[in-house]
């Protein structure tokens, strides 16, 4: 454990160890992530941050058990991810963690409520009603519900796609430059759900991102670049994450 | 743009490959049945050839004037050609029917042909031994002898004159010639003499002879007519030939139609796969066909890539097809040889409609299908196509207002055509032509109306799925509606195959019962004994001692004999045993009492009676005798001759009638079939000529030539369901390419490769079954018509629906659809989550 950046005193959701992730063989080998030890708190929202290409993206799939990882460990609570099968690393997708992607987020055949709970629905779970009714009230996507995905601005759905990722209450929630699609004000209304999320309902958010707009939302800024950690922000303003990022010399 | 094409075509292997298959299998099938109606063709064509070969003048007796009435060819009129000069070699021809006595004992009707003694003259090819020289000798045909299990050397004997047997040396076995499926069981050879001695019937009918070097045949033909006088026809060998290979064509002309038809349904099937893999195709690549035109690309240029492309595309697989169907036929002609044990030479005559069929329909439809397509994608304006969603726009809008005219127009067309047909009761061809043709038309119209029903269908298929299935299956049911254009142009050549499968099973069941009734119509006895060669006759005696007979109930003989009646002219007459009446022999009364049949009275059928009423005197006659009779009955059957009277009264009429043409008999209660056929057996052991049939076995043997037929029919459409369910796999394929992200996602929410697989594998059988099932129903109402508008008073057909067979085919698409979207799902399932989430 020897340069784990974390916070200090909280319980910890999410942790890679000295994670190598290497794309390609031989001369055109990228080493994508080389060496990230990094622990991400339970209750917290932690933005990961970073030029293009240095290994945002990646990191979050091996942390989220969608990518096979070269070397090191993640644990997800006490779990290490990395040891398990592709039928285990499914079920604690379907049943731990939740995802909201930059974009096609939802099933085209499927309304807003189908997508909603389609997670639960996988897992066989019944859904907390009032839970979901919160959920639900907090998008303020009450009346477009039986609207099928077509039928919703980008915004929208990606508020929905939040929705689905938090309604089973999952240990942590993953989202991958949820507004890079999006105009201003609804990735406003997005970042302010997820962080809602965090303060009123407890969860745990690891957002990728390269806006610092976007980053200035959470509690933590973890930086990568060329696939090391290159720092962290802790409180984190727009102006403090873009003057760090000039530092990278992004 | 034609290094672009390329690329394309490179770029995109997995696509062209599912695509290629569906034009590939449409080719080979079409050319495969073009080219097995050719080689049939060309064998019977050969068939009839080689009765020409080597003939340089034919004579045969002049039926021009009336002078040839009595004109015969006899030994004398072979002796004088033979002496004219020019002749090389001259023999007579003729042929009729003996019967031959089988190592059971039992006689068989065998039809006899003549050798010729001059080599160039012979038609027959020799197999084994030598061809008949003598009168005591014969030649088999190479299966007759396998099947009597008699070889070179042995003896047979066959039925002469006075039913005595005759026996004869097997000189040695022939071949017929490559057609196998022409020709009937037994076929023997004799001299011209041997045949004249043996059976009185059988004539000689032609005269061939062979020209000396240096006589032309116009000029032996001429010598020759000029020696025999107006009384025979002369003609030259090449006049002879071609006469001949007149009548090959008509004898052969059904054969290559009723190919033809499957061709055609083949070629539809094929089409419209095609057609709905480039729709896919296409409709896939609108952003990228939208972003060539974003970087400069004309319009017409996009377009001219595409047409390029499918161009390329059809010529490769038309190639690769038509190359599958000459293997396609050979297979089927081993096959067809298989079957009738005969060791038929396999030959694919190629020609040039076969070659253009191919390529036209390889070619050809796979432009236009992708022509109408592209001409869509390009319309878009480029913008607004690279925006574009799946499943969003144009390809999803359900129905237009001009589809639900079209569907009408198509629906009341074909109506109205089967109606048009009902009409025409009395030519059954006719009503089966055009009511058969209204049903594929209103067929037509279901299927342009597809997109509309196969929501409603899908929903209510997906419902069991998913109780059994959960998530994955109610995935795969949104998945099978979500572009119900593109599920029901999927499922449409499949409707087509089984429909039509369908209907050919029913009719076919329908006409099996129908059969089966008709032989219970036929049979009101157990047992049939009747005489199995033309002209011989059952002794008496065989009626006393089966009347003996401990197990025996009932014996009913009757014979048969033309006469001519008064008022009504020549027709055929069946003396009855009097006793038989009301029992064995019950038909249909329509006026009278056959009660009354007895010495001088006289029974009609309908149809014979004319204007002839209950009461009247009729004089009944045959060159030896003849009696007057009063009618007492008129009775309405079919299966009776038109005249009836008592077996005593037809004695007296026609006295030399002797012996039975058939006894029927009953057996007491309680006496098995099997005991029956024993007794029966036992009776007729010393008897050659009489053959025993019971009601059961000529049941079975009616089914068995149903059943043949059948599977004849289901292979051949058959073939068109398989490129059906290909066409599945196609659109599955393709759609799981287009879902790449999808899939992703889903995996990405916790849906195991498993239940992925089980998705994809519900949507192909929901798919499958949705076509099978419209075909079935759709196949079951036309058959419901067709049998409507094919039964008559005499002829009643009721629908019988084959549950087995039919739930045969519906657990065959089940199948089928599980193995369509084998690949496709094992292919979704190794993709890797964050692969296909960046997929585009
Ligand atoms: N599938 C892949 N194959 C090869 N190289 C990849 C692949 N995915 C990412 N990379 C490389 O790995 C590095 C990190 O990529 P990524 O994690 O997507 O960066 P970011 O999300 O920060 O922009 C980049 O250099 C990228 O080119
Ligand atoms: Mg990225």
């Amino acid at each position: 454990m020897s340069a784990v950046a974390s916070d200090v005193g909280l319980r910890t959701a999410v942790q890679a160890r000295e994670l190598v992730k290497v794309y390609g063989r031989g001369d055109t080998a990228v080493r994508a992530l080389d060496g990230v030890s990094v622990a991400f708190a339970a209750g917290r929202f932690t933005a990961i941050m970073g030029p293009s290409g240095s290994g945002k993206s990646t990191l979050m799939h091996c942390l989220a058990g969608l990518d096979s990882v070269d070397n090191g460990q993640v644990y997800i609570g006490q779990t290490d991810i990395t040891k398990l099968s592709d039928r285990d690393l499914t079920r604690l997708r379907r049943d731990r963690v939740g995802f909201v992607f930059q974009s096609f987020n939802l099933l085209p055949t499927l309304t807003a409520e189908q997508n909603i709970l389609l997670g639960l629905e996988l897992a066989g779970k019944k859904p907390d009603r009032a839970w979901y009714d919160t959920i639900v009230d907090t998008i303020g996507l009450r009346q477009r519900l039986s609207h099928k995905p077509s039928e919703l601005s980008g915004g929208q759905q990606q508020r929905v796609a939040c929705a689905r990722a938090l309604v089973a209450r999952p240990e942590v929630v993953f989202a991958d430059e949820p507004t890079g699609n999006l105009d201003s004000r609804s990735g406003a209304e997005v970042l302010d759900f997820l962080r809602m999320s965090v303060r009123k309902l407890g969860q745990t958010v690891i957002m990728v991102t390269h806006d610092p707009v976007a980053a200035s939302y959470a509690d933590r800024v973890v930086l990568l670049a060329d696939g090391r950690l290159a720092g962290e922000i802790n409180q984190p303003t727009a102006d403090s994450v873009l003057s760090a990022l000039k530092h990278l010399g992004a | 743009m034609f290094r672009a094409t390329l690329a394309g075509l490179r770029a995109r292997t997995a696509r062209m490959v599912l695509s290629s298959i569906a034009i590939i299998l449409g080719v080979a099938f079409v050319s495969g049945t073009l080219i097995l109606g050719n080689a049939l063709n060309q064998q019977v064509h050969d068939e009839f050839a080689r009765q020409a070969k080597g003939v340089d003048v034919s004579v045969g007796i002049s039926h021009a004037t009336n002078a040839g009435d009595n004109t015969k060819i006899t030994q004398d009129t072979i002796d004088s050609v033979r002496k004219i000069p020019g002749v090389a070699g001259a023999d007579a021809r003729g042929g009729g029917d003996i019967a031959v006595i089988k190592p059971n004992g039992k006689a068989a009707s065998a039809f006899v042909a003549t050798i010729e003694s001059t080599p160039q003259l012979q038609e027959f090819d020799l197999v084994s031994g030598a061809f008949p020289k003598a009168d005591n000798e014969i030649g088999l045909d190479e299966r007759t002898a396998k099947s009597l299990g008699l070889g070179v050397g042995q003896k047979i004997s066959v039925l002469g004159p006075d039913d005595k047997p005759v026996p004869l040396t097997v000189s040695g076995t022939y071949s017929q010639g490559s057609n196998s499926l022409s020709l009937s069981d037994m076929q023997v050879l004799l001299t011209p003499s041997a045949l004249s001695k043996l059976d009185k019937q059988s004539g000689l009918y032609q005269i061939v002879a062979a020209a000396a070097p240096g006589v032309s045949q116009q000029e032996l033909a001429d010598r020759i007519s000029a020696q025999l006088g107006k009384a025979f026809s002369v003609q030259t060998g090449d006049a002879f030939t071609q006469d001949t290979l007149q009548h090959a064509g008509q004898g052969s002309g059904g054969l290559t139609q009723f190919m033809l038809i499957f061709a055609l349904i083949s070629l539809v099937v094929a089409s419209m796969v095609i057609y709905n893999t480039f729709t896919i195709l296409v409709a896939q690549r609108t952003r990228e066909l939208a972003l060539l035109r974003c970087i400069g690309a004309e319009r017409r240029q996009v377009f001219g890539s595409v047409l390029l492309e499918a161009f390329v595309m059809g010529l490769v697989a038309s190639v690769i097809g038509l190359a599958a169907g000459i293997g396609l036929a050979a297979l089927l002609e081993k096959a067809i040889g298989w079957i009738d044990g005969s060791a038929t030479s396999v030959s694919v005559p190629m020609t040039a409609s076969v070659v253009i069929a191919a390529f036209a329909i390889g070619v050809l439809v796979t432009v236009v299908s992708a022509v109408l397509p592209a001409l869509r994608a390009t319309k878009v304006a480029p913008l607004a196509a690279l925006r574009s969603q799946l499943d969003t726009h144009d390809d999803v809008r359900r129905t237009g207002v001009l589809r639900i005219i079209s569907a009408a127009v198509l629906l009341l067309g074909g109506a109205g055509i089967i109606g048009l047909g009902m009409g025409l009761k009395d030519q059954p061809n006719a009503t089966l032509f055009t009511v058969g043709g209204g049903t594929m038309v209103m067929l037509l119209g279901v299927i342009v109306l597809g997109p509309l029903i196969v929501g409603p269908v899908n929903k209510l298929l997906g419902a069991l799925p998913s109780l059994l299935f959960g998530v994955p299956a109610k995935l795969a049911t949104a998945n099978a509606g979500r572009n119900p254009r593109r599920t029901a142009a999927t499922t449409a050549a499949l409707v087509i195959g089984v429909t039509i499968v369908t209907m050919v099973t029913v009719v076919a069941n329908s006409g099996k019962q129908a059969a089966a009734a008709q032989v219970d119509k036929r049979f009101p006895a157990d047992f049939v004994v009747k005489s199995s060669v033309y002209d011989h006759a059952l002794p008496a005696d065989l009626a006393t001692n089966l009347r003996s007979n401990g197990k025996i109930a009932q014996v009913a003989p009757s014979q048969m004999a033309a006469v001519n009646v008064g008022q009504i002219g020549d027709e055929e007459a069946t003396g009855i045993d009097p006793s038989a009446i009301g029992t064995m022999v019950n038909p249909k009364m329509v006026s009278g009492d056959l009660h009354q049949l007895g010495p001088g009275t006289v029974a009609l059928n309908k149809q014979a009676a004319g204007t002839v009423k209950l009461g009247d005197q009729l004089v009944v006659s045959t060159p030896d005798g003849n009696k007057t009779l009063k009618l007492v009955a008129v009775y309405d059957a079919q299966q009776l001759t038109d005249v009836l009277v008592t077996l005593d009264t037809l004695t007296s009429v026609a006295p030399k009638a002797t012996g039975y043409y058939q006894i029927l008999v009953k057996v007491k209660p309680g006496v098995s079939t099997a005991d029956g056929q024993a007794v029966m057996d036992q009776a007729t052991a010393n008897i050659a000529v009489a053959d025993v049939t019971s009601a059961a076995a000529t049941k079975d043997q009616l089914n068995s030539q149903i059943d043949s037929l059948l599977g004849l029919m289901w292979a051949l459409i058959g073939l068109a369901v398989v490129i059906a369910l290909f066409g599945i796999a196609n659109t599955l394929g393709l759609s799981v390419l287009e879902r790449t992200r999808e899939s992703a996602l889903l995996r990405a929410l916790g849906l195991t490769k498993g239940q992925l697989r089980l998705m994809l594998v519900i949507e192909s059988v929901l798919m499958g079954v949705m076509g099978a099932l419209i075909g079935v129903v759709l196949g079951g109402a036309f058959a419901w018509v067709l049998i409507e508008a094919l039964s008559n008073p005499e002829l009643q057909l009721g629908l019988a629906i084959p549950g087995g067979q039919l739930g045969v085919l519906l657990l065959a698409a089940v199948i089928a659809a599980v193995l369509a979207a084998l690949m496709p799902a094992r292919r979704a399932a190794r993709m890797s989550i964050v692969a296909g989430m960046a997929e585009a």
